[in-house]
């Protein structure tokens, strides 16, 4: 994690081992998400278990089969340690998630769902301890976003906000990420652009956008 | 079905016996040696079954002698009627010289009763084995009818066994020499005799054999025929005296089942990676469940256990009279050996785990992405099972995370015909292009495509674009139609 990133998460590092939520700012974002599981799967790659060789397979769950391997490989994770699956809704796929969490066996699971319940969430999160398996659950909508949707009381560890930006000088794709909640952290929000494919950290940090509240808060903290 | 002198011509088919001599073979009678089997040529040379062996030497100095070993005529009569199996699921060997088929329901296939004894007799002629085959209702009939002196193929019309054996020799009703001789004394020598006379007074003159055989003969008594029995299937069954219909009772037979069944298969150090359990109900219906598995496994209580999540599907009905649980698509499957600490080998919990979720999702539902050798976007990813290790190359074409099957229809506006866009409207929402990179042409696998004379060559070119529209949103778009108005679509997203 770049150092700004990780002055606002717990310890410094992305705690493993626990559940994290992912959303999509806004637009088509919504319905389709690939820039949420762009950083999902730039995050998966970097992971500590995944730097020694011939490490565990990940899962990743999704409702719908759109998500194209090939195009995971320019992100430096390597297709050929993906499990994937395809379940019929929102429900089967966190049902799923859950057992493949619970059964140990997995390095990580990704989950691509709409709506979680705070007891879904509890669950997951529960489901994750048990063998220490990291678990993202990836918010997708494909008909659009109900309304209230992420506005329930946080029960994953971090939940991030990934929305599209302009790309910079060199044409290097730009995100404005924001983690909206860390337990034991601070939310931040920043302007970020993707490094190299075999950069250490998922991405690099270009901007700190303004958000007062924030600052005013990791000023007090820190 | 009858093959004549069985004995020697599998003697003679093996090559240990001569095809231009005459051929024996010899069995030890009450301390004498005597003729058991004799060869056509032998016969033309005066020798009959039963001669001293030293008065048959005497006749025809050039005889070949061999052992009579019925054990293994009848063994290699019984390969003979598995050999049948193709014509009929139910061949049995007739020791010493004839098989039975079964040929009710599947003469048809081969064109007919005529046409499929042709067919037999043919191949068996083409192997060296000149066979008689007679088609009866009866099976005493069609022995006798296959061994009558007339010869060649005999079908018998149903109910018209009596007409066809009035004239034949009471020898041919599979009677001991004993009973054939004791007819004959009173003058009985064709069938049709026999047959007149009242059935009590043949069987207390003669015993109950000549009888039997006469009614075997016509059709009026069955017959038991040793059929072999297939394979055993890889299934347990269990029914029970009264219906029973609780969850806890279908678990505990379900047990019973998967333990008999476990068992077996570790028997043979087979696996299975598919159980279906099957509920035979009262009322006829038969509700099935099934469970499928990432490796073989044969563990009771896993097999089990994931049967057990599904059990709740099961409409029990008015109650379930029997259970069945069948082992399919089977694999070896090596006695595993727990490691030293007690845990057992790695990679056996993600198996447990991947089995799980195949019960939940389907056995469809998972798999591991495969690199293909193709250039088309939409066939480059295979599905490979998720135990699978699959290697991908390092390195690949700059591909979007998310591809859309079918690619979507966009309005796209561009200064030039062969230019990228510079807006377009995808999903009702405009898009200003920002920047752009390409093209990559890729044009469809000739080899695949069947000619189409209403679609020119080119309408199979993609020429693909990366586009970046004003908020950020990266595309791959790709416009189809080189001459004439393009027509553009949007393929994938990246991440």
């Amino acid at each position: 994690m770049p150092p700004a990133l990780a002055a606002c998460l717990p310890g410094g590092v992305l705690p493993l081992g626990v559940l994290h939520e992912m959303e999509p700012e806004a637009g088509a974002e919504v319905q389709h998400g690939a820039v949420v599981a762009g950083f999902a799967a730039r995050l998966l790659a970097r992971l500590p278990d995944s730097q020694q060789g011939g490490g565990k397979p990940w899962l990743w769950l999704a409702g719908r089969g759109d998500l194209y391997p090939p195009g995971l490989l320019a992100l430096g994770l390597d297709p050929g340690r993906l499990v994937l699956a395809c379940g019929r809704d929102d429900a089967a796929v966190l049902a799923a998630m859950e057992a493949g969490l619970r059964g140990g066996g997995f390095g990580a699971v990704v989950g691509e769902a709409g709506r979680l319940t705070r007891l879904a969430a509890r669950r997951l999160q529960l489901a994750c301890l048990r063998h220490g398996t990291t678990g993202l659950l990836l918010h997708r909508w494909p008909y659009g976003r109900p309304a209230g949707a992420g506005d329930e009381t946080p029960s994953a560890v971090t939940r991030w906000r990934i929305g599209v930006a302009p790309s910079g000088e060199g044409g290097a794709p730009r995100w404005r990420l924001a983690l909206l909640h860390a337990r034991g952290g601070v939310p931040g929000e920043w302007l970020v652009e993707a490094g190299e494919r075999d950069a250490t950290d998922p991405v690099r940090v270009v901007a700190e956008l303004a958000d007062p509240a924030a600052a005013a808060q990791r000023r007090r903290l820190g | 079905m009858w093959l004549p002198n069985w004995p020697i011509l599998r003697l003679q088919r093996s090559g240990a016996a001569s095809a231009e001599q005459p051929v024996v073979t010899v069995a030890s009678e009450r301390g004498q040696r005597r003729l058991a089997c004799v060869c056509p040529l032998a016969a033309e040379a005066g020798l009959r079954v039963g001669q001293a062996l030293a008065e048959a030497r005497a006749l025809c100095p050039a005889l070949d002698v061999h052992e009579a070993v019925p054990e293994e005529d009848a063994a290699a009569l019984g390969r003979l009627a598995e050999w049948a199996t193709r014509f009929t699921p139910l061949a049995a060997a007739d020791p010493p010289e004839g098989l039975w088929l079964d040929i009710a329901g599947c003469a048809h296939l081969h064109g007919g009763e005529d046409a499929l004894c042709a067919a037999i007799a043919r191949r068996l002629g083409e192997t060296g084995f000149p066979a008689r085959l007679a088609v009866a209702d009866a099976s005493g009939a069609a022995w006798a009818l296959a061994r009558c002196a007339g010869g060649g193929t005999r079908v018998v019309a149903p109910g018209g066994e009596r007409a066809a054996l009035e004239d034949l020799p009471v020898g041919l009703l599979r009677l001991d020499d004993r009973a054939v001789a004791a007819l004959r004394r009173v003058g009985i020598r064709r069938i049709g005799a026999l047959a007149g006379l009242p059935r009590a007074e043949v069987a207390a003159r003669f015993g109950a054999l000549p009888a039997l055989r006469l009614e075997q003969a016509f059709g009026t008594a069955e017959e038991p025929i040793a059929w072999p029995m297939p394979a055993r299937p890889w299934q347990e069954a269990r029914r029970f005296a009264e219906p029973i219909a609780a969850p806890e009772d279908l678990m505990r037979a379900l047990a019973l089942l998967a333990e008999a069944l476990g068992a077996r298969l570790e028997g043979q150090s087979q696996g299975a990676r598919r159980f279906v359990a099957r509920f035979l109900r009262v009322d006829g219906g038969v509700p099935a469940i099934g469970i499928a598995t990432a490796r073989p496994v044969r563990d009771a209580a896993y097999v089990l256990k994931l049967l057990a999540a599904k059990l709740e599907t099961v409409d029990p009905g008015f109650g379930v009279e029997a259970v069945t649980l069948e082992a399919q698509a089977l694999g070896s499957l090596a006695g595993a050996q727990a490691a030293l600490d007690g845990r057992a080998e790695a990679g056996a919990d993600l198996a447990a785990t991947l089995d799980t979720l195949i019960a939940r999702l389907g056995e469809d539902a998972l798999w591991r992405p495969s690199p293909l050798g193709s250039h088309v976007p939409e066939r480059a990813v295979g599905r490979a099972p998720p135990l699978t290790a699959v290697a991908w190359p390092a390195q690949l074409p700059d591909r979007p995370l998310r591809l859309f099957t079918p690619p979507e229809p966009i309005e796209a506006t561009a200064a030039v015909p062969d230019d990228p866009p510079l807006l377009f409207r995808w999903r009702g929402r405009l898009h200003r292009v920002r920047a752009a990179a390409g093209p990559e042409r890729i044009a469809a696998e000739w080899w695949r495509r069947t000619p189409d004379a209403t679609r020119p060559a080119h309408d199979f070119i993609r020429d693909y674009y990366r586009v970046e529209d004003q908020q950020g949103g990266r595309f791959w778009v790709f416009r189809v139609g080189l001459v004439g108005v393009p027509r553009w679509f949007l393929h994938g997203v990246f991440g």
